[in-house]
């Protein structure tokens, strides 16, 4: 490969590195989440992270930090915490990527000098690099089983940028070893060398010395079949010693690639017709540097954003630089996320989830809503369903706090959600209790007439509340009253401004004279406690606040759909 | 004794120092408690679908009854959703169809096995008060408290199977077993007004300074709770207020307390003060 190319790649893959990165660091101050975010400037932000860094560099805090830096970014505590298998996975990968990158890539620049001796075509050297690479095939893959493991009954969501990384990891893998099989399998990089270092090329000369390449070096020759006699093999030896073992050990410590090239072997004179070597070479390498310059852009800028999130969760609150450090971890939050998929295994409202069949009530699917909500990609036209279900999502959430103390990553995500929550309010997607009492109930009525009754086809009344569709439930209220009596909302509310439209008896009313739809939107039915003071008190044995449940479910699946068809019209 | 422990979703997040307490009591007294793989019992989703909400409780009911073990609830509103669910599964044939689809799906059969107590019944009724009042070693002797039973332990009653829903005992009972004095008051049945925090979060707040105020005119030093609900509404509403002349105390902490266990084992920062006699 010409040296201006080479070097060319890989300023040019430098050089986007580099831009990408500055753009996604920069994000960590751009980025705006929770309505404590909407004040400071980016560049207040970034003052505060400067600012708050050093002071706490500087503190006692330092050295708790030194032992989180040890603990959990090398040492993975918290994803051994959650799985052994995807720890022990991880941590093989992670090994076996740095030491080839350290030992072969930069072979030039640190290679030679952190290794002794160094000669990639030396042992241990020459052992040592397939071990790396064996290392991250074997890392990824338990690590993918690990995942396979956690289960959530939801596909992960779609990463195109992680998956073509991944592929290109896998491409500078495999043609890695394929070059490497290919050099050792390869006669016309025999005679290259021979002439070089043993001062002849040709063939008849270099008898012996084939000899023994071919059988103990795999070299494959194609004029050269057989096992060979003794007596060539020892003279082969003697000039191998004097000319070649300086600089070469047997390849089958080659533990991948000597295999690889006895196989190759009946290939070898085609694949050498055809530059199969400088193929592979230029393949590895470009592969090599389109990975780094789009590293930034794919989820493996975790390796920055993790450790990062993981210090700032083990500097506590003196992390979090108030109140503009609490806004930059949120953003910085989108980006350390490694999308494992521990928190949505361990979520509460997963079997919520399952059962209605909206991924977006678990925290990882949750977490991209958020980016894409603060990213302004949610609210736009065409995706309301979406953004409807990531409002269910966000609102059915019951802040358990599971997916925060199982993070591997430190994320602070109660704190991401309650800031997601506000976010969506202010963009006009508050709670249920809040979109429907925007509008009094009467309007509510009128808009509901107008929705197509097939609308609701799907979910048929005496399904989703079987008491408020059966008159029998209903019927023998003699609206005594009792209810509204005993009832705390109609009793402290009236008296301090926050009154009820309706009281618990007129909803039974409303219901006896079939105008349940009247309900729906009052503010009684949604200001309603739930504490069953009305339904343990009625002398008919009414079960009001069943009925008052069950009125709010409809209300948010009726009413919804009123609202999602105004956005359509 | 031994009991699977649900503690839902907001004592480990909110308030700890009841599953601390809870534990710590229960080992005392000789209780043990197994940990499933629970997830929330379905209360959130009552408001938005009465099928999700069925189903995500009938799971955990489903998972006691696969390590056949009873459930023990410390959360009033965790223990009224399980069994609501259970008296919605019972009475409406369809749902039940739905609900035992949705758990073979993950291997999971739910046929009424297991039963749900809550912590309060426990005490009560599994072990009794006069074997609690026997292994006290420290009685608050004097300490007037109100008991604050939680809506979805007493009502509705057919389903809580708890007490008499408008004359309960129970917990004044468990409070005179610590050596305690309960207190009567006139709104000890009332709603805390914590389900009305998200929707009106004034008259929630209202609700909980009206109980509050009730409890302190009728004399009491101490609100007892047995509901992360409760308390912890409770004590929002008395964060910053002026009035500080009542705390509020979960009963495992106040029963922990007099049995002698100390106070760090409890999740409390200190023990109750010497009282002036």
């Amino acid at each position: 490969m010409p040296a201006a190319l080479f070097q060319t790649a890989l300023y040019a893959s430098l050089v986007l590195c580099a831009l990408g990165l500055v753009w996604r660091i920069s994000a960590w101050f751009r980025v705006r989440i929770g309505p404590d975010a909407q004040a400071p400037t980016p560049y207040q932000r970034a003052a505060a992270a400067c600012r708050g860094s050093v002071s706490v560099l500087c503190s006692r805090r330092a050295l708790h930090l030194l032992g989180v830096f040890f603990l959990d970014v090398l040492l993975l505590r918290r994803l051994f915490a959650s799985g052994k298998l995807r720890w022990f996975g991880h941590l093989l990968a992670v090994l076996g990527f740095a030491l080839l990158l350290l030992m072969h890539a930069l072979a030039p620049l640190l290679g030679a000098k952190l290794f002794q001796d160094y000669q990639a075509t030396l042992d241990p050297y020459l052992f040592l690099r397939d071990l790396f690479g064996v290392m991250i095939l074997l890392g990824v893959a338990l690590m993918l089983l690990g995942r396979s493991r956690a289960r959530t009954g939801f596909a992960a969501p779609r990463d195109p940028a992680g998956a073509s990384f991944i592929a290109l990891l896998a491409i500078v893998l495999v043609t890695g070893f394929l070059l490497e099989a290919d050099k050792i399998a390869s006669a016309r990089a025999f005679y290259r060398m021979a002439e070089q270092y043993a001062g002849t090329a040709d063939p008849a000369r270099l008898k012996p010395l084939r000899a023994l390449w071919a059988s103990e070096f795999g070299v494959a020759f194609e004029d050269l079949k057989g096992p060979q006699t003794p007596d060539l093999l020892a003279q082969g030896r003697e000039l191998h010693d004097k000319a070649c073992a300086a600089c070469h050990s047997k390849p089958a410590s080659a533990f991948v690639a000597y295999p690889l090239a006895r196989a190759l072997a009946p290939a070898m004179a085609g694949l050498e017709q055809g530059q199969a070597d400088v193929w592979l070479l230029y393949l590895h390498v470009f592969a090599c540097f389109v990975g780094l310059a789009s590293l930034p852009f794919t989820r493996f800028f975790h390796v920055l954003a993790s450790p990062l999130s993981l210090l700032l969760s083990g500097a506590g609150s003196a992390g979090e630089f108030f109140p503009a450090g609490r806004v930059s971890r949120r953003a910085l939050a989108l980006d350390a996320c490694v999308r494992c998929g521990i928190c949505d295994a361990r979520c509460s409202v997963a079997p919520l989830a399952r059962y209605l069949g909206n991924p977006l009530l678990l925290p990882s699917h949750k977490l991209l809503a958020t980016t894409a909500l603060a990213g302004g990609r949610l609210l736009r036209s065409g995706r309301e369903a979406e953004t409807v279900r990531a409002a269910d999502g966000a609102f059915l959430c019951t802040d358990c706090g599971r997916c925060t103390s199982h993070c591997p990553v430190g994320l602070d995500l109660e704190d991401l959600w309650e800031a997601g929550r506000a976010d969506l309010a202010a963009a006009g997607l508050p709670r249920p209790a809040q979109w429907v009492q925007a509008r009094p109930a009467f309007e509510w009525a009128e808009l509901l007439e107008q929705i197509p009754g097939k609308a609701f086809a799907a979910a048929p009344l005496a399904a989703c509340a079987p008491l408020a569709a059966d008159s029998g439930s209903f019927s023998r209220c003699v609206q005594c009253q009792t209810c509204t009596n005993v009832c705390p909302v109609v009793a402290h509310g009236n008296g301090a401004g926050h009154g009820v439209d309706l009281t618990p008896q007129k909803v039974m009313n409303l219901l006896r004279l079939g105008l349940r739809d009247l309900t729906l939107g009052s503010r009684m039915v949604w200001d309603c406690a739930g504490c069953y003071q009305c339904q343990q008190s009625c002398p008919e044995g009414i079960r009001v606040a069943d009925i008052m449940y069950e009125l709010r479910a409809l209300s948010v699946q009726r009413l919804g759909a009123v609202r999602s068809h105004g956005a359509q019209a | 004794m031994k009991y699977a422990l649900f503690l839902g979703c907001k004592i480990p997040s909110k308030l700890p120092a009841y599953e601390t307490s809870t534990r710590a009591v229960l080992r005392h007294l000789g209780v043990t408690l197994v940990d499933l793989e629970f997830d929330c019992c379905g209360f959130p989703a009552r408001n938005f679908s009465r099928d999700a909400f069925v189903v995500a409780a009938a799971r955990n009911l489903a998972l006691a009854e696969r390590a056949g073990l009873d459930l023990l609830a410390p959360c009033a509103c965790c223990y009224g959703t399980l069994r609501q669910a259970m008296r919605f599964l019972g009475e409406d044939a369809a749902l039940r169809a739905r609900v035992t689809q949705a758990l073979a799906a993950e291997g999971l059969v739910w046929t009424r096995k297991a039963r749900v107590e809550h912590l309060l019944t426990l005490l009560a009724r599994e072990l009794g008060a006069d074997v609690l009042a026997a292994a006290v070693r420290s009685p608050h002797t004097g300490l007037r408290v109100a008991a604050q039973y939680g809506c979805h332990v007493l009502r509705p009653g057919e389903v809580a199977q708890f007490d008499n829903p408008a004359a309960p005992t129970l917990f004044e009972t468990l409070i005179g077993a610590t050596g305690a004095t309960p207190v009567d008051w006139p709104r000890r049945l009332d709603c805390c007004g914590d389900p009305l925090h998200e929707a009106n979060a004034p008259l929630s707040g209202i609700m909980a300074q009206i109980k509050i105020a009730d409890a302190v005119e009728s004399g009491a030093e101490m609100l007892c709770t047995a509901c992360p609900h409760c308390h912890l509404r409770f004590d929002a509403a008395q964060t910053g207020s002026p009035d500080q002349s009542i705390r509020t105390m979960l009963y495992t902490q106040l029963l922990g307390l007099a049995l002698g266990l100390p106070a760090q084992s409890l999740g409390l920062a200190a023990p109750l003060a010497p009282r002036n006699p």
